[in-house]
């Protein structure tokens, strides 16, 4: 199968369709998408809008009415659905763990599913438990119910990860969790896939969500129609229509900042002065930004050099003080010569 | 003679022991619930004597029936006695565990909306808990109810009234013509007033169950 | 969370056997045993009574009222759960309703009128009270079978499904298991019913410690009318505390 190397597979959706019988309109309607090997794209869109059915088309939880899925250029509606799946990661919002196993048995389902040997497993289980920061063997004899709804969220990742598929399917895998430890274990899979490179279809309602987590997004409306697809530094800058527009919402060049790292830009090759606020190169713009507004200043230091307040207006392809986009600095040319757009900064901050 | 004809015949005596089964359950059923419902309202709140009471109950109904109307009889007689006391006690148990279940399956927001409006904790009991609970209470009362109903007919063994009298006619004349006749018609006569038990209480359902909790969106 | 309760939760999750509860049963009816065995030894029996209070009768009435029992309720095992789950299975809508509708209305039917209803189709004797048993314990366990399986997270089953489980390794591994519950109680709940009903046997000549309740209401004879019942309810409450403990040792753990 298209599993031979478990270090991802290229997805191609040809023509999807999905027409529930009964229904006037389908669920899901022609829907061409190619997924290149080793990324992690991201289906957004409200809900009912089809991003849901259309993933499990690809594991076929849900059979599609007509098109076609390859996997690693096979031909997925040729195989049997039950070994197809073995074959695909899937986690979900629910996580979905069987109460009456231990994680360790919960994880290894799929291995034995798989005819995996005994010792195998074990180790695997073991080496999945440490993956997703579980120590096993404090988790692996304990039962669902013993977790915390974070512990469990992990466990369904490393059950979803088991037999080392090379595509995974996540539904809104970290939905059902509070704020700080959805973004502790969004943080935590960056990281992880940053090692790993599946392919991976991430479904969710959660633009921000998209942005942190997605290599592409797939911005989708009613019928699973595509909006638009690409990076989501691209759909920031350039959305292409109202609808993507209205969904990244009013702050878009904020977005962006919060994607590009101070790093990344080009900073003036002068020492900073010492009472300059400083920070560190794999800080976001975002964060850079926020410590200038803080300081009343427009430059912070920075391990490179100084970044100033119009290299980060460049980095996101905005004048520092054109008035095609309200940035806060275009308010500082009606103030008196002499304050700089510090002061104008401060101002609207107070305000 | 068929069966119509030995209803016929035997109308005045089925329907009398007809009248007489549904009476005798329907004290029993009525003096369980109000001391059930008294003892889910005292004891929701207490873990110990709440286990106390519902184990005490559990195991009333675990007693056969033949062998708890035998044992009552040196206490309360033959007859209507021993039977009223015997199933008034088979129904505690239904009762007490779906009051206390419902009083504690209220939703904790609603106990706090009441206590924050500044409603006391009978009042919140009285008019929070037990309405919300209301419907459970009286599904514990219709269960214990259908069970009376079959419990009664054993309770003619004992001299009881009811169309067990019927049931045990049957048996002691096996092999003659109305014996099944009898039975039949103690048996059947059984099932219709379960049937019509359970009509009493959807009514008593639809017109005491609040409306809000009746409606569906 | 502390080491001590991690390290309990590795050995002992969940207090399976809740010490006090599984003790206090057997005590308190080797208590009622001895005080009903003292009573009729201080009671001057007549010749009749004597003759009905043997050992050895004694002993062939449990023995046949234990046999009864377990007999209809292997039974009930046999026939119930498989309906049962065939009765979930069902796709056509209809079929869950009308079975609860049935089980409903046949728990309406009084056991006796069942009991002589079925003599006069099969005579009087053991098998008949057998039939009338099964028939009378079959739906309580067909239902909570039904309904347990019905009553799984439909999440568990599509991460099942989503992980490649087929249609049988589902029912198998995930939906039966989380039955195992809800099948128990209806089990349990089956078994008291039958070692309650077991003494009807005695009507139709199926023997029992009923036999004694009988002929000691027959014959005027009080005390082997009394240990007669008192010896049925402490074998009703014996059976209730094997299955309670039979219960607690067969539910998965997790659950």
């Amino acid at each position: 199968m298209f599993d031979r190397d478990t270090g991802g597979a290229r997805i191609e959706l040809r023509a999807l369709t999905k027409h529930y019988p009964g229904q006037p309109a389908p669920a899901v309607d022609h829907v061409d998408l190619d997924i290149p090997a080793g990324e992690l794209v991201v289906f957004v869109g409200p809900s009912g809008c089809g991003k849901t059915t259309t993933m499990k088309m690809i594991n076929r939880l849900v059979e599609p009415t007509s098109g076609e899925i390859r996997i690693g250029g096979e031909d997925v509606l040729s195989l049997h659905p039950d070994e197809l799946r073995r074959h695909i990661g899937y986690a979900i919002q629910q996580v979905g763990l069987f109460p009456h196993q231990t994680i360790g048995q919960n994880i290894g389902l799929v291995p034995k599913l798989l005819g995996w040997s005994a010792a195998r497993t074990a180790e695997r289980v073991e080496e999945l438990l440490t993956l997703v920061n579980l120590e096993p063997s404090a988790f692996h004899d304990r039962y669902p119910s013993q977790l915390s709804g974070g512990q469990q969220q992990r466990v369904g990742v490393a059950r979803a990860l088991a037999a080392d598929p090379p595509v995974m399917l996540m539904d809104e895998p970290f939905g059902a969790t509070d704020p700080i430890t959805r973004e502790h274990l969004q943080n935590e899979f960056v990281k992880l896939q940053k090692q790993l490179r599946k392919t991976i279809i991430f479904v969710t309602h959660d633009f921000e969500e998209a942005i942190k987590l997605g290599d592409r997004i797939a911005v989708l409306r009613e019928r699973s129609h595509i909006a638009q697809y690409d990076t989501p530094a691209n759909i920031l800058a350039h959305p292409a229509d109202d609808y993507v527009a209205g969904f990244i919402g009013q702050d878009a060049t904020l977005k962006r900042l919060a994607l590009l790292r101070v790093g990344d830009v080009e900073c003036t090759q002068q020492r900073g002065s010492a009472d300059m606020p400083q920070i560190t190169s794999d800080a976001s713009l975002r964060e850079a930004l926020d410590v200038m507004l803080a300081h009343g200043t427009d430059r912070c230091g920075s391990p490179s050099g100084v970044l100033t307040y119009g290299a980060l207006c460049e980095a996101v392809g905005t004048e520092p003080a054109s008035a095609s986009e309200p940035t806060p600095a275009s308010a500082a040319r009606k103030e008196p010569v002499g304050a700089g757009p510090a002061t104008a900064l401060k101002e609207a901050v107070r305000r | 003679m068929n069966f119509s004809e030995y209803v016929v015949s035997r109308w005045d005596t089925l329907s009398l022991a007809a009248a007489e089964h549904a009476l005798v359950v329907g004290i029993a059923i009525g003096v369980s619930t109000a001391v059930g419902i008294g003892i889910g309202l005292l004891t929701h709140d207490l873990p110990k004597v709440r286990g106390l009471s519902l184990a005490i109950s559990a195991a009333i109904l675990t007693v056969p029936s033949l062998a708890l109307l035998t044992l009552l009889i040196p206490i309360t007689g033959l007859g209507w006695g021993s039977t009223l006391v015997a199933l008034t006690a088979y129904a505690f148990l239904p009762i007490i565990r779906n009051t206390v279940a419902g009083l504690r399956g209220v939703d904790a927001a609603m106990v706090e909306a009441g206590r924050g409006m500044g409603m006391g904790r009978a009042r919140v009991l009285l008019k929070v808990r037990l309405p919300l609970a209301w419907p459970l209470i009286l599904t514990g009362v219709r269960v214990a109810t259908q069970m009376l109903i079959g419990i009664a007919a054993i309770a003619a063994y004992v001299d009881g009234p009811g169309l067990g009298t019927q049931i045990f006619e049957g048996l002691s004349r096996l092999g003659s013509v109305n014996a099944l006749n009898a039975t039949l018609a103690g048996t059947l006569g059984i099932v219709v007033i379960a049937v019509l038990f359970d009509l009493f209480f959807f009514a008593v359902r639809q017109l005491t169950i609040p409306r809000g909790l009746r409606v569906r969106p | 969370m502390t080491t001590a309760t991690l390290r309990a939760g590795r050995t002992r999750p969940f207090g399976r056997v809740s010490g006090l509860r599984h003790v206090i049963t057997p005590v308190i009816l080797c208590g009622v045993l001895f005080a009903l065995y003292a009573w009729i030894s201080a009671q001057n029996l007549d010749s009749i009574e004597s003759r009905s209070l043997t050992r050895e009768f004694l002993l062939a009435k449990a023995v046949e009222h234990v046999q009864l029992t377990f007999l209809a309720t292997a039974l009930v095992v046999v026939v119930a759960i498989p309906l049962g789950v065939v009765a979930s299975r069902a796709r056509n809508r209809l079929i869950a309703p009308v079975i609860l509708t049935v089980a409903n209305l046949g728990q309406a039917i009084p056991c006796i009128g069942l009991l002589v209803l079925c003599t006069f189709l099969l005579g009087v004797g053991f098998q008949t009270a057998l039939v009338g048993l099964v028939a009378y314990a079959v739906l309580p366990v067909l239902r909570n079978t039904m309904v347990g399986v019905q009553q799984v997270d439909p999440a568990l089953i599509e991460a099942a499904r989503g992980m490649g489980m087929t249609r049988g390794q589902v029912l198998r591994r995930v939906e039966l298991k989380l039955a195992v519950p809800a099948i128990l109680a209806g089990l349990r709940t089956a078994l008291v019913l039958t070692v309650g009903v077991a003494t009807l046997g005695a009507f139709v000549a199926a023997g029992g410690f009923g036999e004694l309740i009988i002929n000691g209401l027959k014959l005027n004879r009080m005390p082997v009318t009394i240990v007669g019942a008192v010896l049925t309810a402490c074998i009703a409450f014996f059976i209730d505390w094997l299955s309670g403990l039979a219960e607690d040792l067969l539910k998965p753990r997790g659950i």
